[in-house]
């Protein structure tokens, strides 16, 4: 019986050694990898949110928000910095892991209805893959009734669309 | 212990699927003509005969970039054995011709579009990731894929089998 149950575990162990590197291994398709989420914060202010898989990353400057209907207007302001690297080829490279949060003005929400905000990112993981472009989508209803402030002052200059 | 015979199934079942998702045709891989860096459309099927190594690559894919030194010294070292590396870079042409140009490229550097990346999927890059590397023999057949950077000693030992 105790032998058995040795053996179970040596077994258990090989297991877990073929098994486990082949979990390790298996990248997580992107938008789990860089799971993308947004919210209303008040009446024109979007939050938008990625959250970085551990052994993941963003490059900032890939980093592009829209909103649909385009009519709706987005204001995208500078995104926070990341950790920069000096790339051989690119230079100065900034990064984003753990998570990225920005807050997205609505040029003019209306209130009661929807908007969807997509975001595009591009990322790599530590293994040694580098992910597509890819858009994520996320519908954000504009609570019925809500007071619009009047429009925020323009964020920077400088947008990522520029 | 059913457990133990689950993980078991697991671990079978696991390498049975992907042995099944991996059907080694190389078909449409070998369908493709793509522009060179000169905009001069390259069959890949010209290579037919010369073990075949294919690249996906892009110069903003930091680990695809760290790989390549290798491949350029594999194609150094075997291509007079009949070794043939090409590069596909889902990129911009530019860009890949200033890279190509800083490492001294002495394969040719294809240019592709996320679309033709397509043909690798039924490979084994359900995800589209970079870099992936297929390695074929000298009768097109798909004798290695890989998601991700491959090293020196693999490289070698895969295609000194196949030469």
């Amino acid at each position: 019986m105790q032998a058995s149950g040795r053996l179970k575990s040596w077994i258990a162990c090989a297991v877990l050694v073929i098994v486990a590197p082949a979990f390790a291994q298996n990248p997580l398709p992107p938008e789990r990898a860089f799971r993308f989420s947004a919210r209303m914060v008040d009446a024109r202010t979007v939050e938008a949110r990625f959250n970085i898989a551990d052994g993941y990353y963003l490059y900032r400057d890939k980093i592009h928000f829209t909103v649909e209907p385009a009519a709706t207007g987005l204001a995208v302001p500078s995104l926070p910095s990341g950790s920069a690297k000096d790339d051989p080829f690119f230079g100065h490279v900034e990064t984003y892991r753990g998570a990225v949060v920005v807050n997205l003005a609505l040029k003019d929400p209306k209130p009661g209805r929807e908007v969807v905000i997509a975001a595009e990112s591009q990322g790599c993981a530590d293994i040694g893959i580098c992910y597509p472009p890819t858009i994520q989508r996320v519908t954000v209803p504009i609570p019925e009734g809500s007071v619009v402030p009047p429009t925020a002052p323009e964020p920077a200059k400088k947008t990522w669309f520029d | 212990m059913f457990a133990f015979a689950g993980a078991i199934a697991l671990a079978a079942g696991i390498s049975l699927a992907l042995w099944d998702r991996h059907p080694p045709d190389a078909g449409e891989l070998l369908a493709l003509s793509l522009p060179d860096l000169q905009g001069a459309k390259q069959p890949l099927a010209q290579w037919r005969g010369k073990v075949l190594l294919v690249n996906f690559w892009a110069t903003w894919c930091g680990p695809c970039r760290d790989e390549m030194p290798e491949f350029v010294r594999a194609q150094h070292d075997l291509g007079a054995r009949g070794l043939q590396v090409v590069g596909i870079a889902i990129d911009q042409p530019d860009k890949v011709a200033s890279f190509a140009r800083e490492l001294e490229l002495n394969y040719p550097a294809l240019i592709a579009t996320y679309e033709t990346m397509d043909v690798a999927k039924p490979l084994g890059d359900r995800l589209l990731g970079l870099p992936f590397t297929v390695i074929l023999d000298r009768q097109g057949k798909v004798a290695h894929t890989q998601l991700g950077p491959m090293k020196s000693e693999q490289l070698r030992s895969i295609i000194g089998k196949l030469l």
